[in-house]
């Protein structure tokens, strides 16, 4: 830790002004230790719930359907790509996560795509489905990975989830995003009458969020990012705003929200707590009330329709 | 409230370029050989490389992702070095062509991983011009950075040779 302050220190020193990239390496060497979530759930089964959602950290929720889990985004790491670390531990251990019936990665950014993650919970899905072009860039493992195209599904027992379109950049290490430009998406998970809309990471962008709604009328639940938010100006192409994320809310027409994508990792100019301020500050302006969108804590599960 | 401006990526072509240019970037050595330390500089271009930790296309060329790599591959290598200060009958110029085998040792390779290989050397000038080498290797941080060890028993003054290695792609 002293070492990663005195790191810190040199580069402020010596890095003034380099931009965001210099001022988020520098904001993550001063990072403080992991925090630990205090009385961490230790069965996520919901016998009461039709629909529920458990928010572990960043991009990762663990969705209850009736009797069907999904997880979305799974990143247990310690550190993204051993240069950012984690704020918080995650809200679920990966060994109380129940069997899976389906793992959906949005993109291959670090952030998103753990391949020590998935590791962790290798034997609890039977399937990742990503976009594609990412199958190339992930290494072998016991269960099916499955590239679905935009709006292409996959199904099985009932459970049906579709890609949707978002706007983001594909790659994982920055320079294949120029080869890699459809590995990224959104998902709508459907089952029993209860539909889940996953963002992953996106931009704004009114059209995909309408076409989604044409054809999810119903959606139950909307998982939305809403950081990073600043510099907005280097953001904007890839991230929505909280602003905007309400937005893409009223365009979805969900039944909920929860925001996600926040105060888990670094990766920008962000203060801790900025963006759910901003979010609630929003919600107040617009009339929107805590049950329609649930700010959750990390480890916290909310039971959105009860049987 | 407008949609977002549509991200700036970089074209395929200008990518290769940046990828091009990176391959220039030489590894610095230390050069270690009998009653003789000195320095060089190593460059390494991957024809082919097979991955068998990768999921889906397991031959690549020349622009190998470090996931394709460090999951456990064998590739194919060609590496022109320098070395400094080479014995007067000697030029500090040769060419190593070989075969390397990464395995992984951490979150399929991408934390950490080593290496394992063997190569010809070709050198300019002398009366040793060719011979044999092993390397031993260990690599962090997406293969970006690496450590590897190159002995060459019959190689005049760069008996061992540490590569310092920095490595996009």
């Amino acid at each position: 830790m002293r070492a990663r302050r005195l790191l810190a220190l040199v580069l402020s020193l010596t890095l003034p002004g380099c931009g965001f990239a210099w001022r988020a390496l520098k904001r993550n060497l001063a990072a403080p230790p992991e925090r630990t979530v205090a009385h961490q759930i230790v069965d996520p089964k919901r016998p009461e719930a039709r629909l529920a959602a458990l928010w572990i950290g960043h991009a990762t929720v663990l969705i209850q359907l009736d009797d069907r889990f999904v997880l979305t985004d799974p990143v247990f790491a310690h550190s993204l790509a051993q240069a950012s670390p984690r704020l918080v531990e995650p809200g679920l251990a990966p060994e109380r996560i129940p069997a899976l019936a389906a793992v959906v990665v949005s993109h291959m950014h670090f952030d998103h795509l753990s391949f020590g993650s998935l590791d962790r919970i290798e034997q609890r899905t039977p399937v990742v489905l990503v976009p594609p072009g990412v199958r190339a860039n992930m290494p072998r493992y016991s269960f099916e990975i499955r590239e679905l195209e935009r709006w292409a599904s996959w199904e099985h027992e009932g459970l049906r989830i579709t890609a949707v379109p978002v706007q983001h950049v594909g790659g994982r290490y920055a320079l294949d995003a120029a080869f890699e430009t459809r590995a990224f998406t959104g998902y709508v998970l459907e089952y029993h009458g209860l539909s889940v809309y996953f963002g992953g990471d996106t931009g704004y962008l009114p059209s995909a969020f309408k076409a989604t709604r044409a054809r999810f009328p119903t959606l139950s639940l909307a998982l939305l990012p809403i950081c990073p938010d600043a510099p907005r100006d280097f953001m904007q192409y890839t991230h929505v705003s909280p602003n905007q994320a309400l937005d893409a809310f009223a365009l979805l027409g969900a039944q909920h929200m929860i925001p996600i994508h926040f105060d888990t990792y670094i990766n920008s100019d962000d203060a801790l707590g900025a963006c759910p301020s901003e979010l609630r500050a929003r919600m107040q302006a617009r009339g929107l009330s805590d049950d329609q969108i649930s700010i959750l804590a990390i480890g916290e599960q909310r039971v959105l329709i009860a049987k | 409230m407008q949609a977002a401006p549509r991200p700036r990526v970089m074209s395929p072509v200008a990518a290769v370029g940046v990828w091009a240019a990176a391959q220039l970037i030489p590894s610095p050595l230390l050069v270690i050989g009998k009653e003789h330390v000195g320095g060089g500089l190593r460059w390494q271009l991957t024809p082919i490389l097979y991955s068998f930790g990768i999921a889906e296309r397991p031959l690549r060329t020349f622009l190998v992702s470090p996931i394709a790599r460090h999951s456990g591959s064998l590739e194919l290598h060609v590496s022109p070095e320098w070395a400094c200060c080479a014995p007067d009958e000697q030029s500090g110029w040769l060419v190593r062509a070989g075969l390397r085998l990464y395995l992984p040792l951490l979150e399929h390779g991408e934390k950490l991983s080593w290496s394992v290989g063997g190569s010809y050397y070709r050198a300019a000038g002398g009366d040793e011009k060719n011979g044999a080498s092993a390397d031993l290797g260990i690599f962090t941080f997406n293969g970006v950075f690496g450590l590897n060890v190159t002995v060459s028993p019959w190689l005049t003054r760069r008996e061992l040779i540490a590569a310092f290695t920095f490595r996009l792609f």
